[in-house]
């Protein structure tokens, strides 16, 4: 049977690893991205380097820093390779990355305001990806729905039940969204947006991919998706498109090196690789479709190609990112939106649902005011949200014994979720009265 | 009480062929069995028996033919619009009821009023001798209690024929003596067409009316117990009813005696007899009986080949003229038993001797 | 006999064998994982406060209970689409029985997201059905929708453990049992339900346990369904969650295998004492009956229906496989073989390591689950019973919980002769993968066992065959039938397994199919080869299957007309 062939490769990684050579003739990558980018790099990378064999380790996001941090004690993978500057800054934050500031030339400081490497050195962008609205034009037209161009738009009561995201507690990208977008109106004005738009929503995906999927599928007709998602559907022949909202943030995609990597030279050459000209240049193709981040690329992208480093470009340009702010309560907003949106899902539909029909019936305005504000209400504050102590329920790993932290998460938000349900059932209760 | 006021009924099978694909198994089979008889299907295994008994029970279907209960034709009535009460081979308890359960079911599904059902399940369990049984399972039972639950449970619900597929064979040789009384005691009580199916003669002599001998699908003859083994029609019933001695040969008139003559020389004067031709003589071991070589009586001449005491029987397998002759001496009736080995006279009961 | 209670050595050392092996693979790696529930995070002491939490948080409560009513729920549904198949195919005269019990063993070997993805496109709100539904009638069903929708996939799936128990119950009762019943008079539903059911309740206690708790347990189908309140999907989000170590994930994994291995408990309650094999000895066994035309006609009718909508996933993953573009419309815009040979042409390796994982992990099930059934049933070592409690208990453990286990346990150790980590190393998948499917062989090796009788081993040794010998030339050829049942039961569903392959891959090379599925399943332009590999995944699975299901029906054919020869 494959035993044969499959202990030779046990031997020959034996061998390999014994022999000490400038260049390592292998090098594993944990990455969660698709197969149709991996693929591009890797033949590339490999051609470049003859003798070379790149295994690529295809995890999602989270179960690739849990693999990383599971293994870190007998560590056998090179690079991290993924979207989310924040899964990077979990390794960085356990000591699991290691320092590579990479030669190559002509990469700006930042796209849009988000700084392009980190600034520490522990991981270094590749490319920059932002969040937008995708949509089926089947969906759509069959439905008579008028496509959307702003977050405000799926606000609209046409988008009900039409829309899709993911947890941010899911996906790292979907959290620089929803935290942009607090950002950008503020804490309550920001958390009554997304509870106004996730009221439209049909599902709240489990995996990130799951909302490319249903709008490819036509499960629903509108996606909040990271772009890549939106122009890699498009350029796969379906029949779907992509735009970018106004207030959206730009951030890179990633890589670093792991500590103690078994094959460090492979590791940074693969980094510089990602940086060059040809390296840049793969991210074009139509079935990866991701910003390059050396401006000079963008000479050799498609027409219609959306450019943030153009001097006219609006994209990510309407945020300031505060990238402090949204590390210090990262976990809290995860764990609120998972609260009050994701596994109250029905009970805020049905909230929205009857907001809407009290409108649609030209009904009390004090009291659809009063359902909105139901609706919209937070059980903590922005303040309570900065404070250390508070957030650091939602941190488990405890730097120093010392740290006090009183409270734990599941008795936290079993209050809020008492709280939320409470208000949308009261919400529901005002607004059918409304009319 | 109720159970002694079953109305039985007679049976008729009309021309019933039956087959399982290309192979015939009932061929062309007719037979009246009175109302209140004790009726038996005897024949070897693979005769048809129980596929004619199953037939009656609504389980197998002909080709052709009818079956009449009582007078009405039933070919086309499902098994569970016949009532006719069938106990099987294996007894076909339900494991996962009691056996109060298991009586009372039968009218259960005739939607009795319960206090009916107590009454007659009681009484059914009474007149088997298990009413102390009752909640116990078919498991927690006996081999003869088993049969004696399976045969409650046919009879409670006042079937208008009992069939009986081979009811003794799971019970050891003593128990089946017993119960083969049992049932006929049961059977006489309560008047009840029953018809037994069994490839064991004793059994089938000792307890029924008539007897119906089946080979190859096809009923070999019809009769009492008596009449089978005294004037057999053929050579497989004569053989199946007890051991017979079979010689073929020819039957000569010379000077106004009448012989049998095998092709092997061996000759036997027969009276009584006008026929003549090539011949098959048939008699029963118990008709032929040992004497001295020199005596008057003695017919024949043998050599004591193999003796086997039965206990009321001495067995002897004598040879004549290369011929086995099967022999039966009444045992220890002062005469001394032959030896193996011992040339003997053999003296013939020629009235007893059949000829086909 | 009893009073040669000799301790035989071997027996002794395969007990050991085996216990240090379940230990090892089993019991240390879930301990390991389930530790964090117990852990205060705040002081790091050991506590059960985090318990106190669950039960005090209305969401986990709500979602227990929706993962109860949907575990109820697929079992029910699961019954009524076994009942039709198991009865007709073993009672009755039925062409094609084994096709149509092959078929039935079909939707067990799913590959993990291609199902869902071919059950939305056809069953979703805007599927197939929906969109013509909607366009001639103007009305739409909620097919997938929340807890619906699990049910649905999960009953459709799940289901051939019901069809495949029962139908084996159905057919070890004796035909007088029915006829006795006709006799005084019951037929039809009647006779059904107080007779053949009874009988065959064992077979459908067993079968339907196992639906309860792989639907309690599962989740994949509500997390592509997406949804989130049930306990499964709870503890799966609060374990991978990005940079959180929120112990309620723990706890709900605890819950959910203390709470399996409650409802296995209560089923083997069920069960005691009532070993109802009615078959007699000189076979006898099912009697088939012929139907009637218009009985006939109805049958097939169901038939067809029932297969037509287990088998829908596959036929929707054959549209995607072959399809181009597949959105928002009744069939996909055009079809295509470039998916099969893009993926012969880059990803042989995964159908490679897929056949090497799942046979291997089917051939440690059959050797371990014939090992312990023999101990339990034929020998008298003490605390021989713990070996078959623990080896059942794999079932209770979510794939993820084990595949976290072996990453905690065995990463301090390296591959024998290599410096990678023991965790890391292909041989651990193999393993992980026989110990979650030990339960399925050893149950089919224990009834193998069962069904051969002391008398002929005792027989064999009477002539001068020692232990080993008897086991050797009487025992496994008798007992083949079943182990080859076990070994595709375990073969298929191994096939398919990705929970604790997931987090075992350690290499691309290394990869099986359901990871190479999960691989391509993640991008727009994968989900045409991605359908293809499953269907790849399907056919290699379902054809050993059909195969063997032949091998078995031959094997038994064989013994019953030596046994008629016999009478």
């Amino acid at each position: 049977m494959k035993l044969p062939f499959k202990s030779l490769l046990a031997v020959s990684v034996i061998a390999a690893s014994m022999s000490l050579q400038a260049m390592e003739n292998k090098l594993v990558i944990v990455t969660s991205f698709p197969k149709d980018l991996t693929k591009e790099f890797k033949s590339a990378f490999e051609k470049k380097n003859p003798g070379l064999k790149i295994e690529m380790l295809k995890k999602k996001t989270t179960a690739g820093i849990k693999y990383i941090q599971e293994t870190a004690s007998n560590n056998s993978s090179d690079l991290f390779w993924a979207s989310a500057p924040d899964a990077f800054e979990v390794l960085k934050g356990d000591s699991l990355l290691a320092k590579y500031t990479s030669p190559a030339k002509g990469i700006p400081k930042n796209v849009g305001s988000y700084p392009i490497n980190d600034p520490d050195g522990y991981y270094t962008g590749f490319a920059a990806a932002g969040y937008g609205i995708m949509w089926n034009t089947r969906y759509l037209s069959a439905k008579k729905l008028p496509v959307p161009a702003q977050w405000a738009d799926l606000t609209d009561a046409v988008y009900h039940n039409h829309v899709g995201m993911s947890a941010p507690s899911r996906s790292g990208t979907t959290h620089l969204t929803v935290e942009t977008l607090l950002q950008g109106n503020g804490w309550d004005k920001g958390w009554a947006r997304w509870k106004q738009i996730a009221g439209n929503f049909k599902t709240v995906t489990a995996r990130s991919f799951g909302v490319p999927d249903g709008v490819n599928s036509g499960s629903f007709g509108v996606g909040i998706v990271i772009d890549f998602f939106g122009l890699s559907s498009k350029g796969s022949g379906f029949p779907v498109d992509f735009v970018y909202p106004t207030t959206t943030a730009l951030v890179p995609a990633n890589i670093g090196v792991l500590n103690n990597a078994p094959h460090p030279q492979a590791a940074k050459a693969f980094i510089d690789f990602l940086l060059s000209d040809q390296g840049q240049s793969i991210l074009l193709n139509k079935k990866i479709r991701r910003l390059p981040v050396n401006p000079a690329t963008y000479a050799n992208a498609p027409a219609n190609f959306p450019n943030p480093f153009k001097a006219d470009s609006t994209i990510g340009a309407a945020v300031n990112f505060d990238v402090k702010l949204s590390k210090s309560r990262y976990n809290l907003v995860n764990s609120m939106f998972d609260v009050m949106i994701t596994y109250r899902m029905d009970d805020l539909r049905a909230a929205t649902k009857a907001i809407q029909d009290a409108e649609a019936a030209n009904g009390n305005k004090e009291m659809i005011a009063e359902a909105r504000a139901l609706v919209a209400a937070l059980p903590i504050t922005e303040a309570q949200a900065a404070d250390p102590a508070f957030s650091g329920i939602f941190k488990k790993k405890r730097k120093k014994a010392t740290d006090k932290v009183t409270g734990r998460q599941a008795e936290v938000e079993q209050q809020w979720d008492t709280m939320v349900k409470a208000n949308y059932a009261k919400a529901i209760e005002v607004a059918n009265k409304a009319h | 009480m109720s159970l002694q006021k079953i109305q039985s009924v007679g049976i008729e099978l009309k021309n019933i062929d039956l087959s399982y694909d290309d192979t015939q198994v009932i061929k062309n089979v007719s037979l009246k069995i009175n109302k209140g008889e004790f009726f038996a299907f005897l024949g070897p295994s693979g005769c048809g028996k129980s596929t004619l008994l199953r037939l009656i029970a609504g389980f197998e279907h002909c080709q052709r033919g009818e079956v009449f209960l009582g007078g009405e034709e039933v070919s086309r009535l499902p098994p569970w619009k016949r009532n006719v009460g069938m106990v099987f081979q294996n007894y076909a308890l339900w494991p996962h009821m009691t056996i109060w359960k298991n009586v009372a079911f039968g009218l259960e599904e005739r939607k009795l009023p319960h206090h009916e059902i107590d009454q007659r399940v009681n009484d059914a369990l009474e007149l088997v001798g298990l009413q102390d049984y009752a909640q116990r399972r078919p498991n927690q039972l006996s081999g003869g209690q088993q049969q004696r639950v399976a045969l409650a449970r046919t009879i409670v619900i006042e079937p208008r024929v009992l069939l009986l597929d081979e009811p003794l064979s799971n019970l050891d040789a003593k128990l089946r003596v017993h119960m083969r009384q049992e049932l006929l005691d049961l059977q006489r009580k309560l008047g009840l067409t029953t018809i037994f199916v069994t490839h064991d003669q004793e059994e089938a002599n000792t307890t029924s009316d008539r007897i119906a001998v089946l080979q190859d699908g096809i009923v070999q003859q019809v009769g009492s117990p008596m009449e089978l083994y005294d004037k057999p029609e053929n050579l497989f019933v004569a053989k199946f009813l007890g051991s017979a001695n079979v010689l073929n040969g020819n039957i000569t008139t010379e000077d106004n005696e009448t012989i049998f003559k095998d092709e092997k020389g061996l000759k036997i004067s027969l009276h009584n007899c006008d026929i003549e031709g090539s011949k098959s003589i048939i008699f029963r071991p118990q008709n032929i009986s040992i004497c001295d070589q020199a005596s008057n009586s003695a017919d024949l001449n043998g050599l004591v080949q193999k003796r086997e005491f039965l206990g009321n029987l001495v067995r002897y397998e004598i040879q004549v003229n290369q011929q086995s002759i099967l022999v039966d001496e009444i045992y220890g009736r002062g005469k001394q038993p032959a030896e193996e080995g011992a040339q003997v006279g053999l003296s013939m009961d020629t009235d007893h001797v059949i000829i086909m | 006999m009893t009073s040669k209670t000799h301790k035989n050595p071997g027996q002794i050392a395969l007990f050991l064998f085996i216990a240090l092996f379940l230990l090892s693979f089993l019991i240390i790696p879930v301990v390991k994982v389930f530790y964090v529930a117990f852990i205060d995070v705040n002081s790091g002491s050991l506590t059960l406060i985090n318990f106190k939490d669950f039960f005090n948080t209305s969401l986990f409560i709500e979602s227990f209970n929706n993962s109860f009513y949907v575990a109820t729920m697929s079992v029910l549904l699961a019954t009524l689409i076994s009942l039709p198949l198991a009865y007709f195919t073993t009672r009755f005269e039925f062409k094609g029985a084994i096709i149509i019990q092959s078929l039935g063993f079909v939707p067990l070997i799913m590959p993990p997201f291609v199902g869902a993805v071919a059950m939305q496109l056809l069953f979703g709100s805007n599927g197939s059905i929906n969109l013509l539904m909607d366009e001639y009638f103007g009305f739409t069903i909620p097919f997938m929708e929340g807890l619906n929708g699990v049910i649905f996939v999960q009953s459709l799936h799940y289901f051939p453990f019901i069809l495949i128990n029962l139908s084996a119950s159905l057919n070890n009762i004796d035909r007088s049992m029915e006829e006795s019943a006709q006799n005084l008079g019951s037929s039809g539903m009647r006779l059904f339900r107080r007779i053949v059911f009874p009988l065959a309740m064992p077979g459908y206690v067993a079968g339907a346990s196992l639906v309860f708790i792989k639907v309690f347990d599962d989740l994949g189908t509500p997390l592509l369904l997406n949804v989130n309140n049930m306990l499964a999907p709870q503890a799966y989000l609060r374990i991978s969650s990005i940079g959180i170590d929120d112990p309620m994930g723990y706890v709900i994994a605890v819950i959910l295998v203390i709470f399996s291995l409650f409802a296995m408990w209560i089923a083997s309650l069920a069960l005691k004492g009532k070993d109802y094999s009615t078959v007699q000895k000189g076979g006898g066994g099912l009697a088939k009956r012929k139907m009637r035309p218009f009985e006939r006609i109805v049958a097939y009718f169901i038939v067809i229906l029932i297969l037509l909508t287990v088998l829908s996933p596959h036929f929707g993953l054959t549209l995607l496989s072959f399809g181009t573009i597949w959105s928002y419309s009744v069939l996909p815009d055009g079809f295509t073989p470039d998916h099969y040979v893009e993926i012969f042409a880059e990803t042989p390796e995964f159908m490679m390591n897929t056949l090497l994982y799942a046979s291997l992990a089917a051939t440690i099930d059959i050797i371990l689950g014939t090992s312990i059934a023999y101990l339990v049933l034929r020998t008298k070592i003490r605390f021989r019973y713990w070996l078959d409690y623990a080896a059942m208990a794999a079932l209770a453990v979510p794939g993820l919980v084990l595949g976290i286990g072996y990453l905690r346990t065995f990463l301090g150790a390296s591959i024998p002769f290599g410096d990678a980590p023991l965790a890391t190393w292909w041989v651990m998948l193999v393993i992980a993968l026989s110990i979650r499917r030990l339960p399925y062989a050893l149950r089919a090796c224990t009834s193998a066992l069962q069904q051969v009788s002391r008398s002929l081993e005792e027989a064999a040794e009477n002539l001068g065959a020692n232990k080993a010998k008897t086991i050797q030339r009487i025992v496994l050829p008798l007992m083949s039938g079943g182990l080859l049942a076990g070994f595709v039961t375990s073969f298929a569903t191994a096939a398919v397994e990705l929970s604790a392959t997931i987090m075992l891959v350690s290499t691309e090379s290394d990869a099986p199919l359901a990871y190479g599925i999960y691989v391509f399943m993640q991008s727009a332009a994968g989900r045409g080869p991605g359908a293809a590999l499953g269907m790849v995944a399907v056919l290699i699975v379902g054809l050993g299957t059909y195969f063997s299901h032949r091998i078995i029906e031959k094997g038994r054919r064989e013994r019953s007309i030596e046994n008629n020869n016999q009478k």
